[in-house]
């Protein structure tokens, strides 16, 4: 141990900023924010220096945790709240990761103006997401939204999209896939041009089907690039609040809550500002991130294994 | 969770910054939360200018989303930033007075004389036995009228609900009432049934009494009579009541004072004569409204602060507001100005405001509308009954707003 520190005192020397920074950014709010969950801190207990009012929160044990996860409707309904945040997450990735698929095979073909359909469709994402989120908004206003008047000029029925109802969830998910899939375009299309063209016309030589074609080479050959999509896709999406909050907000619509828009709620809006609860959430949605990150590589290294 | 907690790291660190208050230094320059809508606050932040200019400091009067404004306030005020003054609702000085987040007043000239002030705001203003603010304007709900709908279908405004339903065909039907299925405009018919959401000197929840049930019933009642249009979606709604009343599309809606200025810009009304406000169904059923203006904890500038309020809570600048937006003043000397008398709104909304409902003026007073709010919905949705979402509401109420309380 000395003669290391001796030999390699000086990258040691180098890590320590980085290390020290980590520690204060990182390590000493995540240990802030446990020990959060354990008490029953809120904004009249948490300490204020300025105004000279000391804590007077105290230790609960694992209270908090035995709350949210009863499931009780006070504190967040947290597995219905878990299975709609899934079903979010999941349908999201999929569409987006889809229609930016679609899109990016329909750009990497040599056409005309194609430099103009490329901007066009990455001008979503140069849009701020809350002028993209409040437009919507506008648009699925049900009485005087131009959607219900679209709907309405083609005699179809004029649904309620942003009220308490599962439609509200429809309706966000539309928006957060309009505004996530330029990014997943983007990365695919970046993925496609890297597969070496050769590959294709010796598999036009051996007579496959356009399917084929698609199916054993485009498919492998994106794989890398589509498992760090989807699993930054998810991760993202899965913690995506501005796109809930700023379209069915700012009062909560139960209907579209997920674990981070509730977590939210009680931090900032919600009845008591209970940081406890709130910190609760956020120590659980580590939790699952986690647990899912640790599958996902280990299912992406057995593939890789068989591969 | 890493952000939630940085976020309190950082106002940690931001406050260790700050220093202490400095409680006798007095900075001159006082900066001004509005949290009033865009057509009221171009007045406000000239008589504010005006006062700045009269009384030798300087302010800076920035406009805050009267949504987000408590949330922002509490943020700032927790690690010492955040403006000098802040114009709040009257239901949250008795929750920002007990975090310590606003400054006593008990002992400054604002307190001292205050008989001039209508009891039904006074009373928003103290907490503990201590004064905390200073009323700005005061309000209540309601029932605001298209006078040519009305007249074109020859009925007068309703003086019961019954009363509107029965009149509501020669109206069109829905078309007769446009209901905001927001909580704060579910209390007249709460009220209007002789119920209540707090028992504060008891200490008792009843948001689920049999009156409060049957409230929500007659509500709901008025949309399945076919008597009256809501807007389901919970975003828009209030923004929705307000196009289509001010278009003529509805004949009636419920609402205050604030939204005046606002109604008199659309097509039904360029004739201001055509705006009528009549009396809630229910007698006595509208809610104290209205806002306070209140200084920070740890303000810089609590001098300027003080002569600041003093200013714009003055008769003369009452008067001014009065006139110019047709708020109602909080002072009983600003309504004997001749131009406060002949301020059509003002002239239309006092009848209302001498029989409102008073609010129970406790923290918890300004955190019972988040879960009413979702359930009211759901009851004018038809989703749920009114027994099941009231029991509900008293449910979150006990867990999470008012635990030593008990439902009853």
């Amino acid at each position: 141990m000395r003669r290391s520190l001796e030999r390699h005192w000086y990258a040691y020397a180098m890590v320590a900023p980085v290390v020290l920074v980590l520690a204060v950014l990182v390590l000493y709010p995540l240990v802030q924010g446990i020990w959060f969950t354990l008490t029953d801190i809120n904004e009249s207990t948490i300490a204020n220096p300025v105004l000279d009012r000391p804590a007077s929160y105290s230790f609960v044990g694992l209270r908090n945790y035995l709350n949210v996860l009863s499931g009780d409707a006070s504190f967040g309904s947290f597995w219905s709240t878990l299975l709609r945040t899934i079903i979010w997450t999941a349908s999201c990735v999929v569409l987006t990761y889809g229609v930016g698929l679609g899109l990016a095979l329909l750009l990497n073909r040599p056409m005309r103006a194609r430099a103009l359909y490329r901007v066009l469709l990455i001008l979503p994402w140069a849009v701020p997401v809350f002028i993209s989120a409040f437009a919507w908004k506008f648009m699925f206003n049900s009485q005087f939204g131009v959607i219900n008047q679209l709907l309405g000029a083609v005699g179809l029925g004029q649904p309620v999209w942003l009220g308490q109802t599962d439609l509200a969830l429809v309706a966000v998910v539309i928006v957060n896939v309009w505004v996530g899939v330029p990014f997943m375009m983007l990365a695919l299309l970046g993925g496609l041009q890297s597969i070496p063209a050769d590959l294709y016309e010796a598999a036009e030589v051996d007579g496959a089907t356009p399917w084929q074609r698609f199916r054993d080479i485009t498919l492998p050959g994106l794989r890398s690039v589509s498992s760090t999509v989807v699993l930054l896709g998810i991760i993202w999406t899965f913690n995506m609040f501005p796109v809930i909050y700023l379209v069915t907000g700012p009062a909560a619509n139960p209907n579209t809550r997920i674990l981070v828009t509730y977590a939210f709620e009680r931090f900032f809006s919600g009845a008591s500002r209970d940081y406890a609860v709130a910190s609760t959430y956020g120590v659980l949605i580590l939790s699952v991130l986690l647990v899912f990150a640790a599958f996902y590589r280990r299912a992406l290294r057995r593939q890789e294994a068989f591969a | 969770m890493r952000r939630t907690a940085l976020v309190i790291a950082g106002a940690l660190l931001l406050t260790a910054c700050g220093g202490g208050g400095g409680s006798t230094a007095d900075s001159g320059k006082v900066v001004f939360w509005d949290t009033s809508g865009p057509n009221e606050h171009p007045v406000f932040d000239q008589l504010a200018k005006d006062c700045a200019s009269k009384g030798g400091y300087t302010v800076d009067v920035q406009q805050v989303s009267f949504d987000q404004a408590l949330a922002n306030y509490k943020t700032a005020a927790q690690g010492g930033q955040g403006p000098d003054v802040l114009r709040s609702e009257v239901a949250w000085v008795a929750q920002l007075a007990q975090n310590g987040l606003i400054t006593d007043l008990t002992d400054t000239d604002l307190a001292k004389d205050t008989s001039d002030f209508l009891d039904g705001p006074l009373g928003s203003t103290k907490y503990n036995g201590k004064t905390y603010a200073v009323p700005q304007v005061t309000d209540t709900l309601a029932l605001l009228y298209n006078k040519k709908l009305l007249a074109d279908a020859g009925v007068q405004p309703p003086a019961s609900w019954d009363e509107l339903k029965a009149d509501a065909p020669k109206l069109g039907g829905p078309k007769a009432i446009f209901l905001n299925n927001d909580a704060y405009y579910a209390l007249p018919f709460i009220y209007g049934a002789g119920g209540d959401l707090l028992d504060v000197p008891n200490k008792k929840i009843v948001v689920n009494s049999a009156q409060n049930v049957q409230a929500l019933e007659t509500a709901k009642g008025l949309l399945d009579a076919k008597a009256a249009t809501t807007a389901l979606d919970q975003a828009n709604s209030y923004n929705n009541m307000k196009a289509a009343f001010s278009a003529g599309q509805v004949a009636m809606e419920i609402d205050g004072p604030w939204t005046v200025v606002d109604l008199l810009k659309g097509d039904a009304f360029k004739d201001p004569a055509n705006l009528g406000v009549a009396l809630l169904p229910g007698k006595g059923s509208g809610p104290v409204g209205g806002h306070d203006y209140v200084v920070r904890q740890g303000t810089k500038a609590k001098a300027s602060s003080l002569k600041f309020i003093q200013c714009m809570s003055s008769t003369e600048s009452q008067v001014t507001v009065s006139k110019k937006l047709g708020l109602l003043p909080t002072r009983k000397s600003a309504y004997d100005s001749p131009d406060v008398k002949s301020q059509p709104t003002v002239a239309a909304f006092e009848p209302a405001i001498k029989q409102t409902h008073p609010r129970p003026w406790v923290p918890a007073g300004a955190q019972l509308f988040d879960q009413l709010k979702i359930d009211y919905a759901y009851v004018l949705s038809g989703q749920k009954d009114a027994r099941t979402a009231l029991d509900e509401v008293a449910k979150a109420y006990k867990d999470q707003v008012v635990p030593d309380y008990t439902v009853g």
